[in-house]
């Protein structure tokens, strides 16, 4: 991101000149206050938002002059994580996987196999048939993360995703996630949880009212909440 | 697209129509009203064509010859009418031959007794039948015709096509402002009944949207969903109107050779007919799924 500026028509500065760079690989917070910005960020990243002015790079397309119809392709090279998982309540957790790789008409035959392998890996092999009404909370998430990987993105993008589980279940997201990261996925995380940041050293960026005001590698949450 | 694509959006279109049963109910209704109406508007606008068409298959300009010409000088005035540009064919019916057929126009027995002093002393003219290679040059040609030296009068018989064609398109005017409105309306229902699926398949379109479903991914379903509403509505107007049509044919007995109405037979009047429904029907139906896609659903 180079000079980004994200003023809402309320008149609202999200974000006032942002510059930041994040590499294929890494694993980023984006920590601050609540109001700061912090959705602002992650909403460029993914294009639910366009910026006022400067320029949002993602894989090297810049996101504002991208057209329309292209916003898709852009789209399948990022998987999103939320803090309310945003599952299908009446398909089992292999139906909402499925779904991401039906939307963007993957062949029938690669979607079986590709779906139980990422099920695997989120540890979800013996609960695939179950809906999301049946599943725990840190489960539910396991599904969401299958879902937001299933197409292989280069790089996830959770807003809280730790934010409506027990520090249990956190702990299991964030294991996932980091091995999720050691496979060469990108992972941009906004949090609130001190704890995380603080035991699981990663770079932090922190977000005060519409500007970086720090970036450090390995850095600590910062904030008494 | 895919045809395993293709499924899925009419599984996903079959869906929203389940889904809202009473609005997809009340949508097809109005579709099916509508297009009853414009089926028996199509059914009179192909008959007065055919009907015209028939007309003027018959149409002749009659040219009563003065009594005086001589046997020469009609064969002189049969060479001019053939000159003249647009006759098609033109012949010379002598007055014994008009009575002729005046009595086999009678078509009694008692007309040989009625007639029985024509024979001796025939009032009719003799004429010269001319037909047009093209029946809207038919006033033209009589024109000339009559300003030829010999002929004491013309008739041509388009007067009954006249009126038909301008009781036509009167009836055409009203039924289409009337049809319009109701196709309005319709679309309007039907653009409800997406709008209900739109909102109940919010978050599957948000997460479609998210994982990079195409724009087009997104929006076909509604628009099947929308066809299958105007083509299932198409469904009963379609056998009632054709029904009535084959009724009225045979009670009319309008397919005899000698009935006066002229009518289409139903096999190749039904085809367009069917065919116009159910065009419509889906035209109504992706037009109101158009509107709710266009201002509902974000993609």
């Amino acid at each position: 991101m180079h000079d980004v500026w994200k003023v809402y028509p309320n008149g609202v500065e999200a974000l006032r000149g942002i510059d930041v760079r994040i590499d294929y690989g890494e694993f980023v917070y984006i920590v601050g206050p609540s109001g700061a910005g912090k959705s602002s960020f992650i909403k460029l990243m993914y294009r639910e938002e366009k910026p006022t002015h400067g320029v949002v790079l993602i894989n090297g397309v810049n996101v504002k002059r991208v057209r329309d119809w292209k916003i898709p392709h852009v789209r399948r090279k990022i998987g999103v994580v939320f803090q309310d998982f945003k599952l299908l309540p009446h398909m089992t957790a292999f139906e909402n996987v499925a779904f991401a790789m039906e939307a963007i008409e993957m062949p029938r035959r690669k979607i079986k196999p590709r779906v139980e392998e990422v099920l695997e890996l989120v540890g979800l092999s013996d609960r695939m048939h179950a809906l999301p009404s049946q599943l725990s909370g840190g489960e539910q998430q396991r599904v969401a993360i299958a879902r937001a990987i299933v197409n292989n993105p280069s790089f996830i993008i959770a807003d809280e995703p730790t934010g409506n589980l027990d520090p249990e279940n956190s702990w299991d997201i964030m294991y996932l996630l980091e091995e999720i990261n050691q496979r060469g996925t990108t992972i941009v995380m906004a949090t609130h949880n001190k704890e995380i940041v603080n035991t699981m050293r990663q770079r932090v960026i922190a977000i005060e009212q519409g500007v970086i005001v720090r970036d450090e590698l390995g850095g600590e949450y910062g904030y008494e909440d | 697209m895919k045809i395993e694509t293709l499924f899925r959006h009419m599984r996903e279109a079959y869906r929203g129509v389940k889904r809202n049963t009473w609005m997809s109910f009340a949508a097809i209704s109005a579709v099916a009203v509508t297009l009853f109406i414009f089926g028996i508007f199509l059914i009179f606008a192909f008959n007065v064509r055919y009907m015209v068409a028939e007309l003027n298959k018959q149409l002749v300009i009659r040219a009563s010859l003065e009594e005086s010409i001589t046997n020469q000088g009609q064969e002189e005035l049969l060479k001019q009418v053939r000159g003249i540009s647009g006759v098609k064919t033109a012949k010379l019916v002598p007055k014994e031959e008009g009575l002729r057929r005046f009595k086999a126009d009678w078509g009694d027995d008692d007309a040989e007794k009625l007639f029985e002093g024509f024979d001796k002393d025939n009032p009719l003219p003799d004429v010269i039948e001319i037909e047009p290679q093209n029946p809207d040059t038919i006033k033209q040609i009589e024109e000339k015709v009559k300003g030829l030296r010999g002929v004491a009068e013309t008739t041509s018989g388009d007067q009954v096509t006249d009126k038909l064609v301008s009781l036509s398109s009167f009836t055409r005017n009203i039924v289409l402002v009337f049809g319009l409105g109701l196709a309005v309306l319709a679309a309007f229902l039907i653009s409800n009944t997406i709008k209900l699926t739109i909102i109940a398949r919010k978050r599957e379109i948000e997460i479609q949207r998210l994982v990079g479903a195409s724009n087009w991914f997104i929006r076909w379903p509604f628009f099947i969903e929308g066809a299958f509403i105007g083509i299932v509505g198409a469904i009963v107007p379609t056998v009632i109107v054709l029904t009535l049509y084959q009724v009225a044919y045979t009670t009319l007995g309008a397919g005899e050779a000698s009935s006066v109405l002229k009518m289409m037979p139903l096999l190749s009047l039904g085809t367009y007919v069917a065919l116009s429904i159910f065009a419509l029907g889906a035209a109504i139906g992706t037009t109101g799924s158009l509107i709710s896609v266009r201002r509902f659903l974000r993609v």
